[in-house]
């Protein structure tokens, strides 16, 4: 429930806090902008207000700034020195976290209007910590904190040595909910959760390291993730062998010499049997359900209704419900049962491609038509099937047997069939979870085969393949790609920088309003299209899409690697200086790996090296 | 614990006469923290203060300075570390780097070699900085993407990505991870959607041989993530855990715009009847009061 208050202005909510001596305190607010505003509103405040550590502050900063004179112009310098209070979160570069840093640990600063990154970082604690709401800020909206989040916040109030006891305080806001804050305060600390995955590098390095897929799954299988299924494949292996003795007994009293694999045989014929007859279709809807289930997916065109005129490019399907790009380009959304033709092509489903797509429908639709079944070919197809089983259950026993041998292993093999059904149920279970860890990695061997960089079969990598697990970069294989093709030798420095940039930038953020340059938007297009070809062969195994390129990421880079000051790119860009600094720095980070493969890629490598350097100065090191 | 009390009295010796062990939070008070010293401004204060608030503001101030002692738990950290891979989960400040520099300061004197990685650069850069400090620059490397120094010294930190793509690199034949030890700093990463199976597979390819100190924010299934490791790595895993949790208490609060200060709850843990009623009362209201500062959602 939240508790409807105003919130207090900064410069007020210090104010009482010191009254009750409960300064220094770290305010956790929602948003990075909201931090800048209250630190500058709250200094404005108390700017005229007696401070003696007015002249401290001034000494520290003009240090500081000898360090590091990337911070010389930054536009809070006044309010720390003359409000004795600051912002931090990630917009801004790390040298100046530092200083604030140092500045908060000297003792030289009342407050800290902080976001929720300050609690994963450095470490430096307060007297009180302010939560100004109880939900965090991400990248898709808003949620609730989490008992770790809080309980990381709080762990900055209260300083070893310097304080007997630390504070909490809830400040009043519009979206405060103190109920929720005080149970979060309670809780025990959420578990640590495993997020272990397969990804191209260690699929490359460990089957390098071992030779053989066998072994690149046990390490796979020794995951934390895969901790819970292996204690469960124990257990369903325990009831494997149990079945498989009271199976061995019965047959054994019936006097039957069968081997277990007869059994199993039989088992299985039997349950195929029943579930065919079960799911036999009974009439024309539920044929038609089932094959618009099968055909029907993302990127493909249908018709909508009866006559099937109005068409749709599907995006997206989830239990029984689809949604689509309509061709006046609104989206639509509807039942499967609404469709009434399918188109077959599978069209890219990004929006340049839309209307390519409906033309192409439009044209030549009644060529690409799928064609629908009827329920007589449906029931005819299945109805076979089950005759087929009835004749291999007659003949599963040994033809040697003597008839009343026969009968009476017959009834012995229904006799145990229950136990046959646990045993192969336990198989099965088992095989899923075990497939559960190690199908993601077998899809990208798939995929490094495709493109040669594994040899699937031999299960080794090849020449190209060792290179690749040694880039240690955002999706190793579209860079792979890229410079198989010949892409970045031919790239000047600062483009290639630009390219870079556009693959490890994050996806959503804005670096600015750079224009870009013709070559460049000519080299990201080139790099695209390889991205796309990559992202095929993986979409047909089933891996994820990776994110987009970011082309304003790109742009920023490419006119640092071009010997920008660091204030006009700020000022250029307007982006923030943190942000700036970060991808720059991971691009750094990338070329330098690209400049490692002197080897397999030297006029990259050498091109890559350049690069590394130009974006690679400071403040950026 | 028994087996290793001798450690622990010649640890309590070692760091008491020595100005080079420091206390993770150093108890010194700055001159001029006017912020600093007990009690509470009644005088500016907006209302009298009523028993609770007094309760609740009891104690606040700086305590007297005290010569650094060692936690307990900081000493079976470092006593368990002699024969097995440990777990500390603690809350940040409560001491955890001391630990890992005290034991660090144990090989290093024994001419052992040790790694410390963390999860970002820049913790990477202070930590370095620190210890180059404490241990001397000629002992102290550092590798992270984009910087390389004195990589051959005893003691490397680095990023956990570094360190994990030097056990690819080990496996494969290139190199040896040379170490005795491996210190994963902010263990918690693990759970880190992007890059936590980094972690993972640091702690699945280091070998048996070396020895894990894992340092981790409090986290809610410790014990059997230790049994995991213990059970991957076949060396016992013991878990260090400061007990009452934070090194300094924590009271909480709530303060209203009329200044007033609430405890946030009673004394039976509940939420506070007169927050609580605060609560029913917004929730009556279909709109919510107007406001006379911006509002920004």
């Amino acid at each position: 429930m939240k508790l409807r208050m105003p919130e207090m202005p900064p410069a007020t909510l210090l104010g009482a806090l010191g009254a009750y001596n409960l300064l220094p305190a770290i305010v956790f607010m929602p948003t990075r902008r909201r931090c800048d505003q209250a630190a500058s509103e709250a200094a404005a405040m108390r700017r005229d207000a007696r401070d003696d550590r007015r002249e401290a502050r001034r000494d520290f900063m003009r240090e500081a700034v000898e360090q590091h004179p990337e911070i010389r112009n930054h536009r809070h310098w006044d309010t720390i020195i003359r409000g004795g209070v600051a912002s931090h979160h990630a917009g801004h570069i790390p040298a100046w976290k530092m200083v604030i840093e140092k500045l908060m640990s000297a003792g030289l600063l009342d407050a800290i209007f902080a976001t929720a990154t300050v609690a994963a970082g450095v470490d430096f604690p307060a007297r009180t910590v302010v939560m100004t709401v109880a939900d965090a800020r991400t990248a898709g909206g808003w949620r609730q904190l989490s008992a770790s989040e809080l309980q990381q916040m709080t762990g900055r109030a209260g300083r070893r040595g310097r304080d007997n006891v630390g504070f909490v305080i809830v400040a009043p806001g519009l979206h405060q909910d103190p109920q929720r804050i005080a149970e979060l305060l309670k809780a025990q600390p959420d578990p640590l959760i495993s997020q272990f995955r397969a990804t191209y590098t260690t699929l490359l390095n460990l089957l390098d390291a071992f030779g053989n897929f066998a072994q690149v799954r046990a390490i796979a299988e020794k995951s934390f993730a895969h901790r819970e299924a292996a204690l469960q494949i124990t257990q369903l292996e325990k009831l494997y062998d149990e079945a498989k003795q009271r199976i061995e007994l019965q047959l054994k009293a019936a006097g039957c010499d069968l081997p277990l694999s007869v059994v199993i045989g039989f088992e299985r014929l039997v349950s195929a049997r029943t579930r065919l007859q079960e799911t036999r279709p009974q009439t024309r809807a539920e044929v038609v359900h089932r094959w618009l289930d099968e055909v029907v997916q993302p990127g493909r065109v249908v018709g909508i209704g009866r006559s099937g005129r109005r068409l749709v490019l599907i995006t997206e399907k989830r239990a029984g419900n689809v949604r689509g790009i309509r061709e006046d380009g609104r989206s639509a959304s509807f039942a499967l049962e609404r469709i009434g033709r399918v188109y077959a092509p599978v069209y890219r489903q990004s929006d340049e491609f839309v209307e390519e797509a409906f033309a192409d429908v439009r044209q030549r639709g009644k060529e690409l038509l799928l064609p629908e079944p009827r329920l007589r070919d449906a029931q005819g197809e299945e109805g076979d099937a089950i005759s087929a089983l009835d004749d291999r259950i007659e003949s599963i026993l040994p033809v040697a047997l003597a008839a009343e041998d026969k009968l009476r292993c017959t009834q012995a093999l229904w006799t145990v069939f229950s136990d046959a059904e646990a045993l192969e149920r336990a198989t099965r279970r088992s095989e899923r979870l075990r497939a559960e860890v190690w199908e993601p990695f077998h899809r990208r061997a798939r995929v490094l085969a495709t493109f040669g960089y594994l040899d699937f079969d031999a299960e080794k990598i090849t020449e190209r393949g060792r290179w690749l697990a040694d880039l240690h970069v955002d999706r190793p294989l579209l860079v792979g790609e890229a410079l198989e093709a010949g892409l970045f030798k031919a790239l000047e420095f600062h483009r290639l920088a630009g390219v870079m940039a556009a693959l490890t930038a994050d996806e959503e953020r804005e670096y600015g309003p750079l224009e870009l340059e013709d070559s460049l938007l000519n080299a990201l297009s080139q790099f695209d299209e390889t991205g796309f070809k990559v992202a095929t062969e993986e979409w047909k195994l089933g891996i994820e899409p990776s994110p987009e390129l970011n082309f304003s990421a790109a742009a920023a880079a490419a006119r640092w690697a071009t010997g920008a000051e660091w204030s006009e790119l700020v000022r250029e860009t307007g982006a923030e200086e943190g942000d700036l600094f970060r991808m720059l720095s991971r691009t750094g980070e990338a070329l330098l790996q690209i400049a490692g493969l002197r080897h397999a890629h030297p006029d990259a490598a050498r091109v890559a090296a350049v690069a590394a350097d130009a974006v690679l100065r400071e403040p950026v090191r | 614990m028994r087996r290793s009390r001798d450690r622990v009295v010649d640890k309590k010796r070692r760091s008491g006469n020595k100005k080079r062990s420091r206390a993770p939070e150093p108890p010194r008070r700055p001159a001029r923290d006017v912020s600093a010293g007990g009690g509470i401004a009644e005088s500016r204060l907006p209302h009298h203060p009523g028993r609770d608030v007094k309760k609740l503001l009891e104690g606040i101030g700086t305590p007297p300075v005290a010569v650094f002692q060692p936690d307990p738990f900081q000493l079976e950290a470092l006593a368990a570390l002699e024969f097995e891979d440990v777990l500390v989960t603690a809350p940040t400040g409560s001491g955890k780097t001391w630990i890992a520099r005290e034991e660090i300061r144990r090989l290093l004197d024994a001419g052992r070699r040790a790694w410390y990685t963390t999860p970002l650069k820049a913790l990477t850069n202070s930590k370095y900085q620190e210890f180059s400090e404490e241990f001397g620059a000629e002992r102290v490397g550092i590798l992270t993407g984009d910087r390389k120094d004195n990589t051959d010294a005893q003691l490397i930190v680095g990023t956990t990505e570094i360190y994990r793509n030097q056990l690819f690199d080990s496996l494969r034949g290139g190199s040896d991870v040379n170490a005795d030890l491996v210190v994963l700093d902010e263990a918690h990463y693990l759970g880190d959607e992007d890059r936590g199976h980094v972690w993972e597979e640091a702690i699945i390819l280091t070998p048996p041989r070396i020895r894990l100190l894992l340092l981790s924010a409090t986290i809610g299934n410790a014990d059997e993530f230790a049994t995991w490791i213990a059970e991957l790595r076949g060396v016992h895993c013991g878990v260090v855990t400061r007990p009452g949790a934070r090194p300094v208490p924590l009271r909480a609060a709530m303060i209203l715009p009329d200044k007033r200060l609430l405890p946030l709850v009673s004394d039976h843990g509940k939420l506070n009847p007169e927050i609580a009623r605060l609560l029913e009362e917004s929730a009556k209201e279909s709109r919510p009061p107007r406001s006379t500062r911006r509002r920004f959602y």
